[in-house]
C-alpha cells in the first residue's frame, strides 16, 4: 500500500525521509515527523480498532490524547507496551504496531457477531447477566476479558530503565501551545525559575497545524523563536514529549517524560522514561481544549472524524485522510477545515451547519471558495461498513432538537465534526476544584482554584488566539511577580495575531433521528466504550441520577481516554433526561492520571539491588570471604552462620553452639543500636525511660532494662553502661534502633524538655566484636594487656576502657549466651582490623565465628527472650516472668507503670513465657505453632497460647522451646499439645524457660 | 596504653568503591570500559579525619564564644549554614546541634572542647559511623545527581564563599546525607558508615549518564 494520502507537503514533516513500520504485520511506510496516526491515515488505513463491546469497526478520530480508538500495542517480547493512542506514538523506523481489539483481525473480528446482538447489551449487561451463580464469574470474566482485551502486558521483565528528578520551580507551565509559551517567556525574562512542559513531541500546541499568522509570520516561525529564546534561558528547563499527568496537594505535580520512546536505538539513550517530580510555588495551566464531537446515528464509522484533527493532519503532517469531505459543525471554526480541504484539492462535497444562518468570517471565505453551505442542517447518521459511504442530512429546528423536513443523501468518505469545543480542565479538576457550567461558551470552566494556580487560554476557555497570546503573557508576569520577580507588569508588547469575527456556536449535544433515541441507530457518545445515548437514556429510566453512578452504571468516561471527547455530550443527554440543567448535573471528577503512566516511571532505580538498602557493618566483607549465610534484620545484612563446606544449616549452628559452650566463638554484633546519652539529668530520664533505676549506676557498670510503652507493654531492652558522671551508652536491639532514639526524644521534647538531656546515635560509629565462651578471656588476654581482665578487676556487668590489638576500644562484660562474654567496641573503621586480630589470637582456642541463628539457640538455651520474637507488644514483664527487672520503689514513676496495674494487666491467666520440652526430644516444633490442652477436642480447638522460639540445641541433646502459655508459669510439668498443619500432633511438657546453667554460674565465671 | 600498634589497618567506607565507574552503555559497541573516558562526575572520599557531634545552647554566649575561640570558626547559628577554615568545618544539623569536621585528632579535640565549655552540652565522637565525600563535575550532572538522589532545593542555595556556605541534613536516595556547598562549585556529603554500599551503588547508578567515577 502507498502513502495515497500524503500531500505534497506538511508543516512539520519531511517528506523525504522515509520510516518503515508495520501495522498488524503488514508492511507500511510514513515520514520523518509523522505520528504513528499520520502515517497510517497517509496510507489509507480505516479500520484501526475494534470497539470495546460490540466490536465495532473502529477508525481515527482525533489527533491526541483524547483519541478513543486507535489503541495500539507498540513493539513485542519485553518490551512491548500495550495501550498506547496512535495519535500520540512518534514513527521511527521499524516501529511494529498492532490493534489491542479484534480477532483475528481487525477486518474480519470473530467477535463482532456481538455487534449483531447489540441490543442485547444494554449498560449494566454484564452486572445484569453475569450475576449468579456467584461461583462461576471467574469463568464468566476469563471468557468477557478474552473478548474485551486491552492489549497485553509484556511477560518478562522491563529492560528499560526509568528514573525520577526531583524539582523545584517558581512557575510550573503546562502546556506550550500559545498561551503556555507567553506565559513560559515572561515569567523568564522576570528571572523566574520556570519549568515548561508539553506532553507533544514539540512545542507550539494547536499551532503547530495553523494557518494563522502571528506579527505577521507563520505560526510555526513564531513558535521556533519563542522556543530558541526559552531554550537560552538559565532559568528556564523545557520539557517536551512531557506529561503533567497529575496534580496534587501543595503545588506538588507530576510530570512523565517520554526521553527514548521515540529512538530507534533506546538503550544507549539511558533512562527510557523519566518521572520529574514538581514542587512548584505557582502553577499556569495552559493546556488548551478539546474539540467536541457530535453525536448522531452510527457516528463511530471509520471515517467520522473531528474537524481540528483533519486540519492538523493536512497542515501539521501532510495527510487528506479522505477525499469527499462533509463538514458538520455547530460553529465557525470548522470552516477552516473545510478551507484547508479545498487547498488539498480535494473535494469539499458541503458543510453541514446546525445554525440557521451562519455569516462569521470564515463562514464567508468559504462561500467565496464556492464550499456548498447548508444552514440550519444536521447530518443525523452516517452510512457506510469500514468506511463512511454517505451520510443522511435533515433541516433541524432552531434549538437543533427536532427533524423538520425531508432527508436527504450526500455522499462521502469522510465527515469532519465540531460540537464545539471543552476546555481541557483535567488538571484543574485534580486540585479539587469545582467545574463550572459556562452557557457562554457551552462548557465546563475550571473551577475556583483550590492550589496557587490558574488557567489561561482554550483551558480557561478563551479561544481566540490574540485572548490566548495576551492572557499568558499577562498571567506570566503576574505569576512571577507572586514568587518575587518582576513587578507583575507586562513590559513587552504582545504579538499581534490576525483576529477571525465570528458568530456564537451553538449548543448541540444530541442530533436527532427520525426515530428515537431509544429505536435510533446507535448513537455514540463514547467510543471507547460503546456508551451510546440511548444507553444513558435507559440508565435514568432504570432509575439512575448521579452523574457518577451513571458513569459507573454505562461505563461512560472509564476507558482509557477518560473520556476526552464524550463526557460532556454524555452530561448533557444525562441533563436532558433528567429535565435539569447541565450545572445542576454537575461533572464526573477527574482524577490522576491524565493519560497512562508506566509503573516503571513510578518505580524509578527503586528497583533491584537499589530497592531498599542495605546495611553492612565494618566486618561484612570478612563475613562474605567466609561464605557466610545472611539474614535481614532490618535493613542490616547480618551473618546467619557459617557452613563450612558441605555443612547443611543445622550441622553449622550445632558446630557453632557446641564450640561457644565448649571453648569460644566470635560474634558480629556491630549491629546492635547505641545512643550516647549526656546531660545532667541523663540518670533520670533513662530511669523513667527503662522500668529499673540507673541512679545508682557507678562509670564503670552497666545494666540490664526494659521498655515499656504507655500501655505497659514491652516495646524494647538491652544493656545501659555508665560512662562518666552525666554521661551514659544505651543499647537497643538492631531493629528497635530508630524506634527508641525517636522514642527518647518525642518525651524529651514533648513531656520533659527541663530535662537537659543530648541524644547522639553512635550506632554506625562503634564496631562490635562478642567473644562468647569459657575461653574468651584468654583470646582477650593475647591482644590486650592495659585491662586487667581478672574476674574480680573486671566483674561481670562491668566495662573497661583499653587498648585491643592496637586500637582504643570499650570492652563489656554482658553476655547474651549465658558464657563468660567480651563485647569489644571499637571506631568501626578499625572494626575488620580487631576482627582479623581476634580470629587470629583464637586460633588456638579454635574460635568459632557464629551468625544470628547460633546466637538465638544460645540465648534461648538461657531462657533470655528476644523482643519481637518472644514478645508481640501484648507482653509485660510479668508475663516474661521477669518481675525482677521492674524497679517497684523508684521515686519518680516510669513509662508504663501505671499501665501495670490495670485490671487486665494482673489477671489471671495471661499468656506467660514458658519453656517447652517435647517428649521425643527429635522433634523440633515450628515457631508460630499453637499450644492446645487436650488434643481430642473438637475442633475449634481452645487455643491456649504458641511458640514463640523454638531450636534443637546440640548442647543439651534435645529440642528446645520457648513458648507463651495461659497461665504457664503455674503450669510447669504439665503436658500440652501442638496440633500441626499437616495433621501431626506434638506433646511437650512445660518446663522452666532456662534450660541451661539455670544458676548462671558460667557468666560468672572465675 | 597499651604500646603494640603495629599493622593497624583502617577501613574506610567507601575504599571498596575506589576506583569504580560507571558509564554510559553505547549498545552499538561492545568495548569493554578502558579507562580512557572523561567522567562527567567524580565521587571522591576524603581522608578519615574527625566527626564530632555538638550539642548545647546557641543562647549560651559562653558555649558559642568558647568553640569560635577554640577552633578560630565562627559557630554558625543560622539556619543550613556551615562555617570552615582549612583545620575544620561546623555544619548546622539543628537549633542545638552541630557537626564538627576536624584533622585534629578526636581525643584531642574533645578534651580542650571540654575543657573550654562548660554547663550542658554533649559532645560525641562519631568519626567511626560516617565519611565525608566530594561531589564534582559539570555543574548541570551534578545538579542532576543531586535531583536524582534528594527532594530539597539545592538549586536554591547562593553560590558558597571560601569560609562559608549552605547545608543540609536530609534524605539522600534511601538513606540520609548532611549534603553542603563549596566554593569551588562541589558538593560534599557525610554519610553514614552503614549505608554507604548503597550510596556508593546509588551515585554510580545515578551518575551512569554522565559517567561517574568513585576515588578514595
Amino acid at each position: 500500500m502507498s502513502q495515497i494520502n500524503r500531500l505534497p507537503s506538511g508543516a512539520r514533516i519531511d517528506s523525504s525521509v522515509a520510516v518503515k513500520f508495520t501495522f498488524n504485520g503488514k508492511q507500511l511506510q510514513g515520514v520523518a515527523g509523522d505520528t504513528l496516526a499520520s502515517a497510517l491515515l497517509a496510507n489509507g488505513v480505516n479500520v484501526v480498532g475494534r470497539s470495546f463491546k460490540y466490536s465495532r469497526p473502529r477508525g481515527i478520530v482525533g489527533h491526541g490524547a483524547e483519541e478513543p480508538n486507535a489503541i495500539m500495542q507498540i513493539g513485542s517480547g519485553a518490551g512491548t507496551v500495550p495501550n498506547l493512542k496512535a495519535t500520540q506514538v512518534e514513527l521511527y523506523e521499524g516501529l511494529e504496531a498492532a490493534s489491542v481489539n479484534g480477532w483475528p483481525s481487525v477486518n474480519f473480528d470473530l467477535m463482532s457477531i456481538t455487534g449483531w446482538f447489540g441490543r442485547l447489551m444494554p449498560p449494566g449487561f454484564y452486572y445484569k447477566t453475569f450475576m449468579y451463580p456467584a461461583k462461576l464469574w471467574m469463568t464468566y470474566e476469563h471468557f468477557i476479558r478474552k473478548a474485551a482485551g486491552l492489549g497485553s502486558s509484556p511477560v518478562q521483565d522491563d529492560p528499560d530503565s526509568y528514573d525520577k528528578l526531583n524539582q523545584h520551580c517558581d512557575l510550573l507551565v503546562v502546556g506550550a501551545g500559545p498561551a503556555g509559551l507567553m506565559a513560559a517567556r515572561e515569567a523568564a525574562r522576570a528571572g523566574a525559575r520556570v519549568i515548561i512542559a508539553d506532553e507533544q513531541s514539540e512545542f507550539g500546541g494547536s499551532l503547530l497545524a495553523s494557518t494563522q499568522r502571528i506579527d505577521g509570520r507563520s505560526a510555526t516561525g513564531w513558535v521556533e523563536e519563542i522556543v530558541a529564546e526559552l531554550n537560552a534561558f538559565a532559568n528556564v528547563q523545557t520539557l517536551p514529549r512531557s506529561t503533567v499527568f497529575g496534580y496534587y496537594d501543595h503545588n506538588f505535580l507530576g510530570i512523565l517524560q517520554r526521553r527514548t520512546d521515540h529512538l530507534v536505538l533506546r538503550a544507549a539513550a539511558g533512562a527510557r522514561q523519566r518521572l520529574h517530580r514538581v514542587r512548584a510555588k505557582q502553577v499556569i495551566l495552559a493546556t488548551g481544549a478539546f474539540e467536541r464531537p457530535l453525536v448522531f446515528a452510527h457516528n463511530d464509522i471509520p471515517g467520522v472524524m473531528q474537524a481540528s484533527s483533519v486540519s492538523t493532519y493536512i497542515n501539521r503532517y501532510g495527510v487528506a485522510p479522505g477525499n469527499r469531505l462533509l463538514v458538520f459543525t455547530t460553529n465557525d471554526n470548522a470552516y477552516q477545515t473545510a478551507i484547508d480541504w479545498h487547498r488539498t484539492g480535494r473535494t469539499v462535497v458541503a458543510v453541514i451547519d446546525s445554525r440557521a444562518a451562519p455569516e462569521g468570517q470564515l463562514v464567508a471565505a468559504a462561500r467565496q471558495l464556492g464550499i456548498q453551505i447548508m444552514a440550519g442542517h444536521g447530518v443525523i447518521e452516517a452510512q457506510g461498513g469500514k468506511r463512511v459511504k454517505r451520510a443522511l442530512v435533515a433541516p433541524l429546528s432552531a434549538d437543533g432538537s427536532e427533524i423538520t423536513g425531508a432527508v436527504q443523501r450526500l455522499g462521502c468518505d469522510l465527515i469532519a465534526c465540531s460540537g464545539g469545543w471543552s476546555p481541557a480542565i483535567h488538571l484543574s479538576s485534580h486540585t479539587g476544584a469545582k467545574p463550572t457550567w459556562d452557557q457562554n461558551i457551552h462548557g465546563f470552566r475550571p473551577g475556583e482554584s483550590k492550589q496557587q494556580e490558574r488557567s489561561v487560554g482554550a483551558c480557561g476557555g478563551s479561544y481566540a488566539l490574540s485572548a490566548c497570546l495576551a492572557e499568558g503573557a499577562a498571567a506570566g508576569a503576574e505569576m512571577a511577580h507572586l514568587t518575587g520577580h518582576g513587578d507583575g507588569i507586562l513590559h513587552f508588547p504582545v504579538p499581534e495575531a490576525e483576529e477571525v469575527q465570528e458568530q456564537p456556536q451553538q449548543a448541540l449535544f444530541l442530533v436527532p433521528h427520525t426515530k428515537a433515541t431509544s429505536r435510533a441507530p446507535s448513537q455514540f457518545v463514547d467510543m471507547q466504550l460503546d456508551v451510546s445515548a440511548s444507553g444513558i437514556e435507559l440508565a435514568v429510566r432504570e432509575g439512575f441520577e448521579s452523574v457518577e453512578h451513571i458513569k459507573r452504571y454505562t461505563a461512560m468516561g472509564f476507558g482509557t481516554d477518560q473520556g476526552k471527547l464524550g463526557n460532556i455530550n454524555g452530561m448533557a443527554i444525562l441533563a436532558n433526561a433528567l429535565g435539569q440543567s447541565i450545572q445542576e448535573t454537575g461533572t464526573t471528577i477527574f482524577r490522576p492520571s491524565y493519560t497512562p503512566t508506566t509503573f516503571g516511571a513510578i518505580a524509578g532505580r527503586d528497583v533491584g539491588d537499589l530497592f531498599d538498602p542495605e546495611r553492612y557493618t565494618a566486618m561484612h566483607r570478612w563475613h562474605q570471604d567466609q561464605g557466610a549465610e545472611f539474614e535481614d534484620v532490618g535493613q542490616w545484612k547480618r551473618p546467619w552462620y557459617f557452613p563450612q563446606s558441605g555443612e547443611s544449616m543445622l550441622e553449622a549452628v550445632n558446630r557453632e553452639c557446641l564450640a561457644v559452650r565448649n571453648s569460644v566463638g566470635i560474634l558480629d554484633a556491630s549491629t546492635l543500636g547505641k545512643i550516647d546519652i549526656q546531660g545532667p539529668d541523663a540518670a533520670e530520664f533513662i530511669t523513667r525511660m527503662y522500668t529499673n533505676s540507673y541512679l545508682k549506676l557507678a562509670p564503670g557498670k552497666c545494666r540490664y532494662g526494659v521498655m515499656l510503652k504507655e500501655d505497659g507493654m514491652i516495646f524494647d531492652d538491652g544493656v545501659c553502661a555508665c560512662i562518666a558522671d552525666n554521661h551514659y551508652l544505651m543499647f537497643t536491639t538492631t531493629g528497635g534502633a530508630a524506634g527508641v532514639l525517636a522514642w527518647l526524644e518525642l518525651w524529651q521534647q514533648t513531656e520533659w524538655p527541663h530535662l537537659q538531656v543530648y541524644f547522639t546515635s553512635v550506632t554506625d560509629h562503634w564496631a562490635t566484636a562478642t567473644i562468647s565462651g569459657p575461653n574468651a578471656r584468654k583470646v582477650l588476654a593475647k591482644v590486650c594487656d592495659d585491662i586487667d581482665l581478672a574476674n574480680n578487676a573486671f566483674e561481670f556487668m562491668d566495662w573497661r576502657d583499653g587498648t585491643v590489638a592496637g586500637v582504643d576500644a570499650r570492652v563489656f562484660r554482658i553476655s547474651f549466651t549465658g558464657e563468660l562474654t567480651y563485647e569489644i567496641n571499637v571506631p568501626a573503621h578499625y572494626g575488620r582490623h580487631i576482627w582479623e586480630a581476634l580470629i587470629a589470637a583464637g586460633e588456638e582456642f579454635g574460635i568459632t565465628p557464629y551468625g544470628t541463628e547460633t546466637m538465638h539457640v544460645l540465648r534461648a538455651e538461657k531462657g533470655f527472650i528476644i523482643v519481637g520474637q518472644d514478645t508481640d507488644g501484648s507482653m509485660t514483664p510479668a508475663d516474661m516472668n521477669m518481675d525482677w527487672v521492674v524497679g517497684k520503689n523508684k521515686s519518680f514513676s516510669f513509662i508504663g507503670k501505671r499501665s501495670l496495674q490495670r485490671s487486665d494487666s494482673v489477671r489471671e491467666n495471661r499468656k506467660q513465657l514458658v519453656g517447652l520440652k517435647t517428649v521425643d526430644g527429635t522433634q523440633v516444633l515450628p515457631e508460630g505453632a499453637q499450644v492446645v490442652f487436650d488434643p481430642q477436642q473438637v475442633i475449634p480447638m481452645s487455643m491456649q497460647g504458641h511458640v514463640t522460639s523454638s531450636y534443637y540445641s546440640a548442647n543439651m541433646g534435645h529440642s528446645i522451646a520457648l513458648a507463651v502459655v495461659k497461665g504457664g508459669h503455674s503450669r510447669l510439668g504439665q503436658i500440652v499439645h501442638c496440633p500441626l498443619a499437616d495433621g501431626r500432633t506434638i506433646a511437650a511438657e512445660i518446663v522452666s524457660s532456662v534450660f541451661y546453667d539455670s544458676k548462671g554460674e558460667r557468666q560468672n565465671v572465675q | 596504653m597499651s604500646s603494640n600498634p603495629v599493622n593497624i589497618t583502617v577501613d574506610r567506607p567507601l575504599q571498596y568503591f575506589h576506583s569504580l565507574s560507571s558509564h554510559q552503555t553505547d549498545s552499538q559497541s561492545t568495548d569493554i570500559f578502558n579507562g580512557d573516558v572523561d567522567f562527567g562526575l567524580v565521587v571522591k572520599e576524603a581522608p578519615l579525619c574527625t566527626h564530632l557531634n555538638v550539642r548545647g545552647s546557641a543562647q549560651d554566649q559562653s558555649f558559642v564564644a568558647g568553640i569560635s575561640q577554640l577552633l578560630g570558626v565562627a559557630l554558625p547559628t543560622e539556619p543550613g549554614t556551615y562555617h570552615c577554615n582549612q583545620q575544620q568545618a561546623i555544619y548546622w544539623l539543628g537549633p542545638d546541634e552541630w557537626m564538627l569536621v576536624s584533622q585534629t585528632g578526636a581525643v584531642e579535640l574533645e578534651a580542650a572542647l571540654r575543657k573550654t565549655l562548660s554547663g550542658h552540652i554533649s559532645i560525641v565522637d562519631v568519626s567511626g559511623g560516617q565519611t565525608l565525600i566530594n561531589l564534582r563535575g559539570a555543574d548541570s550532572a551534578l545538579r542532576t545527581l543531586l535531583k536524582k538522589s534528594s527532594v530539597y532545593d539545592f538549586d536554591s542555595w547562593p553560590q558558597a564563599k571560601k569560609e562559608a556556605g549552605r547545608c543540609a541534613q536530609t534524605t539522600f536516595a534511601k538513606a540520609t546525607a548532611v549534603v553542603s556547598n563549596k566554593s569551588d562549585g562541589s558538593f560534599d556529603l557525610i554519610v553514614r558508615r552503614s549505608f554507604a554500599d548503597y550510596i556508593a551503588h546509588w551515585l554510580l547508578d545515578a551518575g551512569q549518564e554522565f559517567g561517574c567515577r568513585i576515588e578514595g
